[in-house]
Parts: C-alpha cells; sequence; structure tokens
C-alpha cells in the first residue's frame, strides 16, 4: 500500500511516543486573549468596545479583507481590554489583542446553518458561512479557507491532509480517531462545493487506528484513502501532490492551477461544524508534549493561555524549555504568557538542556541528500552567511520550505534553517529598499529631465522673443526714421504757425 | 538542532578508525616506521593546529579537539615511507595545516586536501627521502634509528614497485620481464579497501566518489591497455598498487575540498581515477593519487556550479 514516495525527507520516530492518542477537554478559561492580526490581510478592527457583553461565538473583530475572516469571542463574558499584548509568532513583536474575562456561562449566540441536508445549499452560501464562521488552515499554515476554496471551486482532486507528518505532533490523528462523521461528513460537504471527482485522505502509515476509524465511517465512494510511509515533509502540500498523484506544481504555481485542492484535516472537521451548524471556530485540539511530561491532546478554547493548558498535564515543576508548533518548523519560544491561536498545533515542553554550539561545515553533503525539495543547503549556506542573496537566488532560495530536515541532519550542529530564512527575510528587505530606490530614481531623473526641458523651452522661448524683439525693433527703427520725420515735420508745422500767430 | 548520526567530532574519529586495518598491514610488513612517523606527526599537527588557532585569537581546545588536524597527520604520516626522517612529516604536516588549511580560514573552508597538499609540498622539495621505502621489516629500535639517527641500512630501502616499473620501463625493460606484483602493497591496499567499506556502511562517506575513482582508474588503466599492453601495467596492478585504495575511500572522499553535489561527486571521482592512471604511465612520478586530488580539487567549482540537481517545481 505504501508506494506513495517521494525523494528527502527524513524519517524521525516520534520522540515522545503515547499508548493512546487522547484528547483532554479543558474547562473554560478564566480569561480568553483573541490577536486581530491574521496570517494574511490587514489586522481585522474591532466591532465591541472594552466593558461590552460578548456570546460565545459572536464577532468581535472584522476587517472587509476579501482574504480574512472574522474573528469570534471564544467564551462569553466582558470584554477587558482591547491593547497590544505578546502573540505567539516568531517575530516576538506584540500584536494588538481582545481580552474577554469569562462570566463562566459560556452563552451562545443562535446560529442556523445549512442542517445536516446541505446539498440544498448553493455553494457561494456554504462558502459564506465558511468565512464567516472564521476557518482557517489549522495545519499551521493558517490561510484562510474561503480564499482557497474560491481559487478552487472547479477543482478535479480533492486532497484531505491528515498526515500529520511532524514527529511528535497528533492533534490531527486525535481528530481524526474521534471525530471520524465529521471529518467524513466535511469532505463531502468539499466534494458538493467544489465538483470534484474524487477526494483522497492522506495519512502516514503509522496511524493505523486513526485510519480504521475513518474508514468505518466513509460510505461515499468518491472518497478514498491513501497511507503514505511515515516519513517527514510528507504533509508539505506539493509533495503530496507529487506523491498522490504524481503532478508537479511549478514553483511559485499553486495546487488550484492544477485543479488540485488541499485542505488540512482539522480544517475539512471545522467546515463540518461552520456549515451545518454555522458554528464558529472556537476552540482548536493542540497536542502538549514533550519529556517533561506525559504526552496529550487537548481541546482548548481560542485564546487560552499556554500556561493553562500546560498546568492541565502533569508536567513536572524543573526548569523547561518550550517550542511551538512542531519540532521540525515550529520556533523556540521564551514565554508561556501567550494565547492559543488557530495555527497553534502544538506545544513541546522539554527539560532545559544546554544547546550543543555549531561547529564549521565541512560541506559533508548530508544536507543536500534530505532535501526534499532538491535544494543544496550547504551551498545555499555559504552563500546566505556571507549575505550574497544575488547567489542564494541563483541556487533558489525562494523554493526553499523551511522544512528543517537539513538542520535536523547536520552533524555540525548548525542551524540552516535559521540562515535561509534571514536570507529570505534579507532579500525581501533589499527587495523592497531596491524599489524605494527604484522609485526615487525614478522621481528625481524626471525632475532632472523637467528642469533641462523647462531650461530648454524658456531659452528657446527667450530666443524667440530676443528675434521677435530685434525684428520688431529692425522695424521700429525703420518706423522710428519715419516717425522722426513726422515729427520734424509736425515741429516744423508747430514752429510756423507759431511765428505767423506772432 | 537535533543531530542525529555521527557529529563531525565522531565522523572524523570514524575515518582515523576505519585506518586502522591498512596501518596494522604496513606495519605487518614494514615494522615500526609507520607507527612512529603517525605519532610524530600528531603530535606536531595538534601543536601546530593549536598555535594557530591561538594566534588566530579563536579556541583552541574546540578545533584540536575535532579530529580533523589528527586526520590530516595520520593520512599524511601514512602517505609518506615510513623510514623518511623525522622532520620529513613534521614539515609536511606544518604545511599541511598551515598553507592547507589555516591560511584558507580553517576547516571547512580549505579547496585542497591539506594532506596530500603537504605530500606534494613534501615531494617536490624532498625528492630522495620521499621515494626511499622501506623493503622488509624493521624492529622498534631499528625504526627510531632511521627516522632520527637518519643511519641508512643498505639492503632495507628501495623503490616502490610503481617506481621501479616505471624506471624499468624508461630504460626499454619490457613489462613481461618485470615483477609487476606487490604483496605486502597488495595487502596494504586491501587494508585500506576493508575500512572504506566500514566507512560505506557506516555512512560516514557516501558510495559516489569511491566508486567513480576506482572505476575511472579502471576504465583508464583498459583503454591504455588497448593501444599498448607491452609498456603498461594490467589493471589489477593499478588497482593495488601505491595509493589507490587509500586515496579512493580516503583522501578524494574528504567532504571539504570533494564536490558536493551526487552528481558532481561522479564526475569528481572518475576524474581522479582517470588523472591517476595518466600520471603513472605518462608523468614524471611513478604514482599520481596527490596531484590528481589536487588538480581535480581546483574544479570543484565548475563541477558543482554544473551539476546542480534538479529543483522541485521547476524545469
Amino acid at each position: 500500500m505504501s508506494s506513495y514516495s517521494y525523494p528527502g525527507g527524513v524519517v524521525i520516530a516520534n520522540p515522545y511516543p503515547v499508548d493512546q492518542v487522547k484528547i483532554i477537554q479543558s474547562p473554560l478559561p478564566d480569561k480568553v486573549v483573541l490577536p486581530l492580526q491574521q496570517r494574511i490581510g490587514e489586522e481585522a478592527k474591532p466591532c465591541i468596545e472594552v466593558g461590552d457583553r460578548v456570546l460565545t461565538g459572536q464577532v468581535i473583530a472584522q476587517t472587509e479583507d476579501q482574504f480574512c475572516v472574522p474573528i469570534h469571542a471564544s467564551i462569553s463574558g466582558i470584554v477587558t481590554a482591547i491593547d497590544k499584548q505578546a502573540i505567539p509568532h516568531k517575530s516576538g513583536l506584540k500584536s494588538t489583542c481582545i481580552s474577554i474575562e469569562s462570566d463562566g456561562k459560556d452563552e451562545w449566540i443562535k446560529t442556523k446553518g445549512c442542517g445536516s441536508d446541505f446539498l440544498h445549499c448553493d455553494k457561494q452560501t456554504i462558502i459564506d458561512y465558511i468565512q464567516h464562521s472564521g476557518v482557517v488552515g489549522l495545519g499551521g499554515a493558517g490561510f484562510p479557507s474561503h480564499a482557497k476554496l474560491n481559487k478552487a471551486i472547479d477543482c478535479h482532486t480533492l486532497i484531505i491532509n491528515g498526515t500529520e507528518c511532524e514527529p511528535g505532533m497528533m492533534c490531527d490523528e486525535a481528530l481524526m480517531q474521534h471525530h471520524p462523521r465529521e471529518v467524513i461528513r466535511g469532505v463531502e460537504i468539499l466534494l458538493h462545493i467544489t465538483g470534484a471527482q474524487q477526494a483522497i485522505i492522506a495519512i502516514e502509515d503509522d496511524k493505523q487506528e486513526a485510519y480504521q476509524s475513518l474508514l468505518m465511517f466513509n460510505h461515499n465512494d468518491r472518497i478514498s484513502f491513501a497511507q503514505l510511509p511515515a516519513k517527514y515533509t510528507s504533509g508539505a502540500e506539493k509533495l503530496l501532490i507529487k506523491a498522490l498523484l504524481d503532478v508537479e506544481i511549478p514553483s511559485g504555481g499553486f495546487a488550484a492551477d492544477k485543479g488540485i485542492l488541499c485542505q488540512n484535516v482539522s480544517s475539512v472537521k471545522a467546515i463540518f461544524d461552520a456549515v451545518i451548524d454555522h458554528r464558529p471556530l472556537v476552540s482548536r485540539i493542540v497536542t502538549i508534549t514533550g519529556d517533561a511530561l506525559t504526552p496529550t491532546n487537548v481541546e482548548v478554547r481560542l485564546g487560552t493561555s499556554f500556561e493553562q493548558v500546560i498546568s492541565l498535564t502533569d508536567v513536572n515543576n524543573q526548569a523547561h524549555d518550550y517550542r511551538m508548533g512542531g519540532m521540525m518548523m515550529g520556533v523556540d519560544i521564551e514565554t508561556t504568557q501567550m494565547p492559543i491561536c488557530k495555527i497553534t498545533n502544538c506545544i513541546f515542553v522539554n527539560n532545559k538542556t544546554l544547546k550543543q554550539p555549531a561547529k564549521e561545515c565541512i560541506r559533508c553533503n548530508t544536507c543536500n541528500t534530505v532535501c526534499p525539495i532538491g535544494l543544496l543547503p550547504q551551498q545555499l549556506y555559504w552563500h546566505a552567511k556571507s549575505e550574497n542573496i544575488e547567489k542564494c537566488t541563483d541556487y533558489h532560495l525562494s523554493d526553499c520550505i523551511e522544512c528543517a530536515c537539513c538542520s535536523y541532519v547536520c552533524p555540525s550542529n548548525i542551524d540552516l534553517v535559521s540562515y535561509f530564512s534571514f536570507a529570505k527575510a534579507l532579500d525581501k528587505k533589499q527587495t523592497a529598499d531596491q524599489e524605494r530606490i527604484d522609485i526615487a530614481r525614478d522621481r528625481f531623473e524626471f525632475r532632472e529631465y523637467r528642469l533641462d526641458r523647462n531650461k530648454e523651452e524658456r531659452s528657446q522661448m527667450m530666443a524667440e522673443k530676443k528675434q521677435a524683439l530685434k525684428e520688431k525693433m529692425a522695424k521700429d527703427k525703420e518706423q522710428g526714421l519715419e516717425q522722426t520725420d513726422k515729427i520734424a515735420q509736425a515741429m516744423a508745422r508747430v514752429k510756423k504757425t507759431k511765428e505767423d500767430n506772432v | 538542532m537535533y543531530s542525529t548520526g555521527f557529529n563531525t567530532n565522531q565522523i572524523m574519529r570514524q575515518v582515523i578508525y576505519a585506518l586502522a586495518l591498512g596501518i596494522s598491514a604496513s606495519y605487518i610488513f614494514f615494522g615500526w616506521g609507520i607507527v612512529i612517523q603517525i605519532l610524530l606527526g600528531v603530535v606536531s599537527a595538534l601543536v601546530i593546529e593549536a598555535a594557530f588557532m591561538a594566534i588566530r585569537g579563536r579556541p583552541v581546545l574546540e578545533s584540536i579537539s575535532d579530529g580533523s588536524a589528527v586526520l590530516t597527520a595520520v593520512l599524511l604520516a601514512i602517505s609518506i615511507p615510513s623510514i623518511a626522517p623525522w622532520w620529513i612529516i613534521v614539515v609536511g604536516v606544518a604545511f599541511a595545516i598551515i598553507f592547507g588549511k589555516q591560511l584558507y580560514g580553517g576547516l571547512g573552508s580549505n579547496p585542497f586536501n591539506p594532506a596530500m597538499l603537504g605530500y606534494a609540498f613534501l615531494l617536490i622539495s624532498y625528492p630522495l627521502q620521499m621515494t626511499t621505502w622501506p623493503v622488509d621489516f624493521s624492529a622498534f629500535s631499528q625504526a627510531i634509528n632511521i627516522i632520527f639517527n637518519a643511519l641508512s641500512f643498505d639492503g632495507l630501502s628501495g623503490a616502490t614497485r610503481l617506481d621501479e616499473v616505471k624506471t624499468g620501463l624508461s630504460l626499454g625493460n619490457n613489462l613481461a620481464t618485470m615483477q609487476v606484483h606487490s604483496t605486502s602493497q597488495a595487502w596494504i591496499n586491501a587494508g585500506f579497501l576493508v575500512g572504506g567499506i566500514y566507512l560505506l556502511v557506516r555512512k560516514v562517506i557516501f558510495w559516489h566518489i569511491p566508486v567513480a575513482f576506482l572505476s575511472g582508474i579502471i576504465v583508464m588503466a583498459l583503454l591504455v591497455l588497448i593501444f599498448d599492453s607491452q609498456t603498461h601495467l594490467p589493471v589489477q596492478n593499478h588497482l593495488m598498487l601505491g595509493g589507490t585504495m587509500l586515496g579512493a575511500f580516503f583522501i578524494a572522499t574528504d567532504p571539504v575540498s570533494a564536490s558536493t553535489t551526487p552528481k558532481g561527486r561522479l564526475i569528481y571521482g572518475f576524474l581522479i581515477g582517470v588523472l591517476i592512471v595518466v600520471i603513472r604511465n605518462y608523468g614524471g612520478y611513478p604514482d599520481g593519487v596527490a596531484f590528481a586530488v589536487l588538480l581535480i580539487n581546483m574544479t570543484v567549482p565548475l563541477i558543482d556550479h554544473f551539476t546542480q540537481p534538479k529543483v522541485f517545481g521547476r524545469a
């Protein structure tokens, strides 16, 4: 069955395995913090004020931006603040957030969706439901699902990504095990919207229980399953499409261009909730793992602090290293005073260890062999380190998906991928700077040209005027002679008259 | 971040361990010379590396513990005659580490294989000492005397088989009348071959370079045989004489100075193999591993540039 393969990638056993994949329901938090900035588009504008009472699921901020989704209150209670707070983002910058203090009632707004008979709803209504329920890619990218759907409205194949290749992460696995019906129904909704001929649910072959439970609920012959070998980066969208359908999405292109739509399995469940009940996305399943606790999954309201979620586990009371969003692609974080967001899929809590310092690169080539994109990380590292962006572009830096396979295998312990994200940021900045410089230069050159032109026009005008004046003077001179004659004659006449009068 | 397999220091150590068989074979045939040379080389390498790192203001301990200087010294000590005077290895190691590595910026930045650079330097500067090879087993005290007191023992030293063949051919002798086989050399080469296979199995080195290297030798040796079988060595002698196996598995596979792309490594290894046969058959020196490696080292940026693998989503 596991015939789907692709080059590169690394096989990593789950570092913190569990016997049973469970979901703990987190109790209602006392307070939630909801950031207004989404993955793309502008920051949402609050449509409530401090002191207002809000219900669970009520829209508290929105934007006109078609790429964005509204932000919903995840508990009922009183809005206590709209201010800048730490959010889980690798930049470490603060962002505007709405804080809500719970009233403990969890009172929901009334919503009405398509109901279980969604087939009578037309496509646009369903997509609107999905947008207004705040569904985004829950796999970690956070790309709004409605935007993806609008782009792939006539696709022929749906790929439901349940690979969850990040070692240690098991929130999607838990969801597939515990909500198979919702997932299958969600896929049927997507089939209805897109009119796709087939949907393939991709699962890594080490998640047998999840596979079996989905299989049990699937009675739709347009939905099939694909079991991929458990190898890291199998979940990367373009690589997954290549492995399943042998279609290579060109660099810079989109899956939709080839008539393929990819959706994360958790997003599919959220779509089910959004369409059937028009229930907004206010919670998600988060994996809490690491060697400082017994790994588990927690279903938690958005905006709950990391700290509170971690406290639900049997975490030990030593000093910890924290990391969010996957062992490979995640980022280390300093504080747990941050809210769970839609893209917060995993939190690592490890006992504090000393980081090994990086050594020199010995060009051993191991990184080249694991790069699933076929890049040469070693060469890229060389050029990124010397900030030679032009060379980095030659080596296709922009195609790097930052999967960190290269960093993982590096015998010299070099964090290659951080050099690549740095080089990408530098490239972006240089391009922006160059654009600004180009605009400024264009403006300057036009000014110079304009001044020159004015000068020329002016001198031409002056020359013409001079010429005209000269001609006029010459004429005047001729006329002047006549004039003098006339004056003389007149004077003579005057003189004569005077003499006559005397 | 999350290293698996070997780290850089362990890679260096693994390579040194893998040399043990070949070194043992040399010891069995020629005695204590090689052991003394290795010890001399390692000590001087550590001293020179430490001194240079101190001058450069870099962490000394970290650098000498990475094993790269030791590996360079061991490779050079194996390559030179085991009865060479003590200062040969010291001068060679100093040249290899200072001019071959540190002046380029240290580990990872050198375009040439340091050990081979040291070897080439010694061969050009001290041709007599570098071509006087042992022909028999020497005991510990004997080896000490030869190396430190420059005592020469007649009947103990001579030319290598490749050297003899070269000289014989230049005198107009027929290959058929000459001894082209050397049991000791064959055993030493076999030792390095087994060590190399160990490195392949442990995934310390990739197969591309050794396979291409040996293919290069075989192809080129066959090619010259087609034209003239009277004055050229048969393929099996090319493989089992001189520095062939050491070169294929331990010298050409030095990742720092080798090509980095899979296709590039095949080209790189093959060219070295071809060049070795060319130098042995038509060049001025009996063996050509060092020069072939150094010459092809120079072409690495070019090879790397033209052998970039296909990137996903690009034509």
